[in-house]
């Protein structure tokens, strides 16, 4: 082989097959298929005519759209900063030097670990109607009760909060993984240089942990607007669509409604929305790096 | 007075995970406790704990089917996926070509994609060949969404397995695959079996694609079957929380499995994003 010069090795690309056939198969045909029937009217069972952009006409014209867009930011918003502040608070703190603070650790992963449907089980008892342990509460302090099921704005509370709770051991953990590498010596450092606590934590701990943030915050945006789980198991979207992002929109549309072309062409929106916010971040972690 | 500060942080410690960990402690608290009681008694503990809603649980509903079909879906994807995982994660170990740079942003996109755009094609497909209530595109799906994934972290396992190893055995006349299989596999077992659970826990707990697929009692998985619990018997807090309780109980025993795996692969994605 060696003599007939470099060989041309077909094992790497061998090995990528099997994934690439099946990535083909299960998410870039359906991609394309999706494109297809955003620009036709169809159903679950035809195809349905050509209607070009109609579709996203009547998108762009609907009050549900505008809602569905506004509630995924304000999901997304609201989960990467305070599952990012809670993840960070919790990180520093098991951080210390304490007895039992692996077991702390392992215990403060459990909401991230359950299944989605558990949590909301659990959830939804706490918050029932009067009845529920959270309004039982705020009566002994004259407060409430909360219908957060069927209050508008307290329903999407409920939703962000619960997901906050399911998000920031994520945080949490991948910032507990930075700080545990930051070098000892640098604080040793900065402390006979006369730093205080506040000094340090500004000058040293943050900047070692500006990367693994803003990949994290990427990663829980697009993880928070792509997900179904906590508003559909809680809510389904209710009440009155408070609670409905674009991924329920487009279920809604498709499986509700029957209607394939403004199901798909929410769901092309929402990764059009997801590339351009995932390359805005990216650019400003280069520019930060 | 250093002594002190340590347990003072402990109890903290405690205090915070007591608060966060209450929802889920509500579950099993209650799943001992009748309907009746859940709704009437205003204590959390249990005054006269019960295993009724296990026994219904056990003999009224299909709960052990959901259980065994989870079990089966969450097994075939696992398999599937750490398998297909660990070939591409040696190419992108050992080799390096450009394809594999384009196929590592292939798995970034594969990673941000919106499901349900795959979903909805796909449900129409499968409808059509007559495989609605069927587990095959349910754990196809899940292999290709744990791809990305577990391609990274085994990448990293493989990556700290010395290249010499393997290139020693190439030049005893071993083929490079075989080196693959024969020396690199047995030396990041433990890396692959966090993999595996890993991939194992996320396939046991999605609900959202079984959901799509699933739908007929005898072919749903855990979530999607609890689900219908929460629709059918919506004022049956007792059997809900004894179900729900059940469920955790595999995810849990998975969990304390590879927590210590937890770090690396909470980063596994991000130091290769």
């Amino acid at each position: 082989m060696l003599i007939r010069g470099l060989p041309v090795e077909r094992l790497p690309y061998l090995l990528l097959l099997p994934s690439l056939t099946l990535i083909c198969l299960i998410e870039l045909y359906p991609f394309l298929t999706g494109v297809s029937s955003s620009f036709h009217k169809g159903t679950l069972l035809s195809a349905g005519n050509f209607v070009a952009l109609d579709n996203y006409v009547r998108l762009f014209n609907s009050p549900d759209f505008y809602n569905s867009l506004s509630f995924s930011f304000l999901f997304a918003l609201a989960n990467v900063v305070f599952s990012y502040l809670i993840g960070l608070g919790l990180a520093l703190f098991l951080n210390l030097d304490f007895p039992g603070r692996g077991v702390c650790r392992v215990l403060l992963l459990i909401p991230w670990i359950v299944p989605a449907v558990v949590s909301i089980v659990s959830w939804k008892w706490l918050i029932a109607d009067r009845g529920g342990l959270v309004n039982i509460g705020l009566a002994t302090f004259g407060l409430g009760p909360i219908y957060f099921l069927s209050q508008s704005g307290w329903a999407m509370v409920a939703v962000i909060v619960i997901k906050i709770w399911r998000s920031f051991p994520f945080m949490m953990l991948s910032l507990l993984a930075q700080l545990q590498v930051i070098d000892r010596t640098l604080y040793e450092a900065g402390k006979l240089d006369g730093a205080g606590h506040w000094q340090l934590f500004w000058h040293i701990t943050l900047p070692h942990l500006k990367n693994i943030s803003i990949v994290q915050a990427i990663l829980m945006v697009i993880w928070s607007i792509n997900d179904f789980e906590t508003p559909f198991l809680l809510t389904q979207g209710g009440p009155s669509n408070a609670t409905e992002n674009l991924i329920l929109l487009s279920y809604r549309y498709t499986f509700g409604r029957n209607d394939i072309g403004r199901g798909s062409a929410v769901a092309i929106l929402t990764l059009i929305l997801l590339m351009v916010l995932a390359t805005l971040m990216l650019r400003q972690q280069r520019k930060v790096a | 007075m250093k002594f002190n500060f340590k347990w003072l942080l402990l109890l903290i410690g405690l205090v915070v995970v007591f608060i966060v960990d209450f929802p889920i402690l509500t579950v099993l608290l209650n799943s001992f406790r009748t309907t009746d009681s859940i709704l009437s008694s205003r204590n959390i503990l249990p005054d006269q704990p019960t295993l009724t809603n296990y026994f219904y649980i056990n003999t009224r509903t299909h709960f052990w089917t959901f259980l065994l079909n989870s079990g089966i879906v969450a097994s075939a994807s696992t398999a599937l996926g750490t398998g297909l995982a660990a070939l591409a994660g040696f190419a992108m170990s050992r080799f390096r070509l450009r394809v594999l740079g384009i196929y590592n942003q292939a798995l970034l996109i594969v990673q941000m994609f919106p499901l349900i755009l795959a979903i909805i094609p796909l449900f129409i497909i499968f409808r059509r060949l007559d495989m609605v209530n069927n587990f095959i595109p349910v754990i196809l799906v899940y292999t290709v969404i744990q791809l990305p994934f577990a391609t990274w972290m085994l990448r990293s396992y493989f990556d700290s397995v010395p290249k010499e190893l393997d290139e020693a055995a190439r030049v005893d006349g071993c083929s490079r695959l075989r080196g693959f299989v024969q020396i690199v596999l047995p030396l990041s077992t433990p890396g692959i079996a966090a993999v595996a659970i890993f991939s194992f826990l996320f396939s046991y707990n999605e609900f959202f694609i079984s959901s799509v697929f699933l739908r007929d009692e005898n072919h749903m998985t855990m979530p999607v079957g609890i689900q219908s619990f929460m629709q059918q018997y919506s004022t049956d807090w007792g059997s809900l929380m004894a179900s729900a309780a059940l469920a955790m109980v595999p995810t849990l025993i998975l969990f304390l499995f590879i927590q210590k795996y937890m770090i690396s692969g909470a980063t596994a994605g991000a130091v290769k994003g």
